[in-house]
């Protein structure tokens, strides 16, 4: 695979496999350490790495180990036969002493301070939120855990689970108990209380219905959505949309979409191409950023409304763009 | 309606710069304000007797800045760069690189309106120069400290040097200030970043604010009007 400077520079980081094994059935947990042994740079719970697999596909995972340990990364990965390859290539060809490009950690699912926590995870949605209960217990605050998955085996971290102390947890397999029963412990906003919730689509959808009134800024959601996201994200690959023009530009996964729009005669003033400056902004009309930058605001990143392309992807097959 | 107004002092980076942030931010305002009114006198005198030689002895000093950084910027990244993250390193080079190529684009508009570009320190940046060679040695954040307080100082002299150069019909500085100040958004919000990331202990924040404090002092003693009043005799 041809990867180009922008790419690398985004994937600094070179990673052994240190270990690999199985977390649940269907799912696989990665120890990944430094190649030259040093320290990995400091994450917070919520974070996930980029990681370029050997067989050329980018994926994200987020990291589910101690944010205390510096010599390794733990990531878990779902097993999705009907993907289009990236899971796949890590369940059946990654070994262990093999070696993975990886990005800095980046955190678009903050651990905001609260006094109380309701944590909803969904099968492999689990992962950003162990971290987070981790360090919700550690600092002996209030903490809630509702997780559902297909059936008890394939639900991963049971054990680490029910060694954290403090909270109340209530583990839903659905072939025990159903669907989660999401109305009983949001039927109503608890002030002071936070509810972050990953997992798929449809349980974020039905969170989000279930949390629609409540005060802005009381949810926060990252989502799992298999059919979108390797639909996206197996191959790293969208398209964008030129509004002005209705021309559409093909973005590969090794391809910044700022350097992609330049190609195609976009003349976009920047400066950094790293996410810090700010100057390469454009508006977006269609679609669902995924930002990566440095400087956007939160409120400018929720809105979907602008991005910047010198480091943001896309979470949607299709981005337009007010080009 | 989304605001779409970018603000670099909001950049990610660590909480280095957290119970320091408020005197930080007051420093950076005072600093552009000052910038900004000396800009403004100088263009006002500048228009009652205009005279390219003068508006060339203004630019030195300034182009003079822009390889000083240079200079300072790959000093940095040799003695200090290794405790730094490969991206900020990166893009400290890539800073650097732009401020070369200011020095360049500066000194062609010197050229132009009939002055000389600076190989040494003009007289009248020699205590900016020292200032900031000094906080090099004294602290691996200090230096960037400094500059980050005169980055963000330059960008309080772009709405005036555009205005004023325009009355006169200097549209080639006012196009090279352009995409200075395009990359002036980069340095101030990398200098942010990195500030907020590497300051760990109280005596790092300490060694900032001194640092800050000191090039506001350079700023307001370079930046009155009796100071652009000097220049304008000296050409």
């Amino acid at each position: 695979m041809d990867l180009s400077g922008d790419r690398l520079q985004t994937l600094p980081l070179s990673l052994v496999v240190a270990d690999l094994h199985e977390a649940a059935s269907g799912v696989v947990s990665l120890i990944l350490r430094d190649v030259r042994g040093v320290v990995l740079p400091e994450w917070a719970p919520g974070a996930h790495i980029e990681i370029l697999l050997p067989n050329g596909i980018v994926r994200q995972y987020s990291l589910c180990g101690d944010t205390g340990d510096a010599e390794q990364w733990r990531i878990s990965v779902l097993n999705v036969p009907e993907g289009r390859g990236g899971s796949k290539f890590i369940h059946e060809k990654l070994a262990k002493g093999d070696i993975l490009q990886a990005s800095e950690p980046r955190n678009n699912f903050l651990l905001e301070p609260a006094e109380d926590y309701l944590f909803i995870a969904g099968g492999i949605g689990i992962t950003p939120l162990l971290p987070m209960i981790r360090r919700v217990a550690d600092e002996g605050r209030r903490w809630t855990l509702l997780y559902g998955g297909r059936e008890r085996r394939s639900m991963a971290y049971l054990d680490e689970i029910e060694l954290i102390a403090g909270g109340d947890v209530f583990i839903r397999p659905q072939d025990q108990y159903g669907i989660l029963d999401l109305k009983a412990v949001l039927h109503e906003h608890t002030p002071r209380r936070l509810v972050y919730c990953c997992g798929p689509g449809a349980l974020i959808d039905a969170v989000e219905e279930q949390c629609a009134h409540w005060p802005k800024g009381t949810l926060h959601r990252e989502r799992f959505t298999p059919r979108t996201r390797e639909t996206i994200l197996e191959d790293g690959e969208f398209e964008v949309e030129l509004a002005r023009s209705g021309r559409r530009i093909r973005i590969a996964s090794d391809q910044s979409l700022l350097s992609a729009l330049e190609d195609a005669g976009c003349k976009i003033t920047n400066s950094c191409r790293a996410g810090i400056c700010g100057t390469c902004l454009v508006d977006v009309l269609g679609g669902v950023p995924d930002h990566l930058d440095d400087v956007l605001t939160d409120e400018q990143r929720e809105s979907g409304k602008v991005m910047l392309p010198c480091v943001s992807r896309s979470k949607t097959p299709i981005l337009i763009l007010d080009l | 309606m989304i605001d779409k107004a970018v603000d670099t002092r909001k950049v990610r980076g660590g909480k280095g710069l957290a119970g320091i942030e408020a005197e930080v931010d007051e420093i950076l305002d005072s600093v552009q304000t000052i910038t900004c009114e000396a800009t403004t006198s100088f263009f006002d005198a500048y228009s009652k007797n205009p005279n390219p030689a003068v508006l060339a002895s203004w630019l030195e000093t300034r182009c003079w800045r822009e390889i000083d950084y240079v200079f300072l910027l790959n000093e940095q990244i040799r003695r200090y760069g290794m405790g730094f993250q490969r991206n900020h390193i990166t893009l400290l080079a890539k800073q650097s690189f732009q401020e070369a190529e200011h020095y360049e684009a500066v000194g062609k508009a010197v050229e132009s309106l009939g002055g000389i570009v600076p190989t040494s320190v003009p007289k009248a940046a020699v205590a900016w120069s020292t200032f900031l060679w000094e906080c090099m040695d004294r602290h691996h954040l200090a230096a960037i400290a400094a500059w980050y307080v005169s980055e963000t100082s330059a960008s309080g002299s772009f709405a005036p040097t555009f205005e004023g150069c325009a009355r006169h019909g200097y549209n080639d500085v006012i196009k090279i200030y352009k995409q200075i100040e395009i990359d002036e958004k980069f340095h101030t919000g990398l200098g942010r970043q990195v500030l907020s990331t590497y300051a760990e202990t109280d005596e790092d924040r300490e060694e900032i604010l001194r640092a800050m404090r000191g090039m506001r002092e350079i700023a307001w003693k370079s930046f009155t009007p009796e100071v652009v009043a000097a220049t304008m005799r000296a050409a």
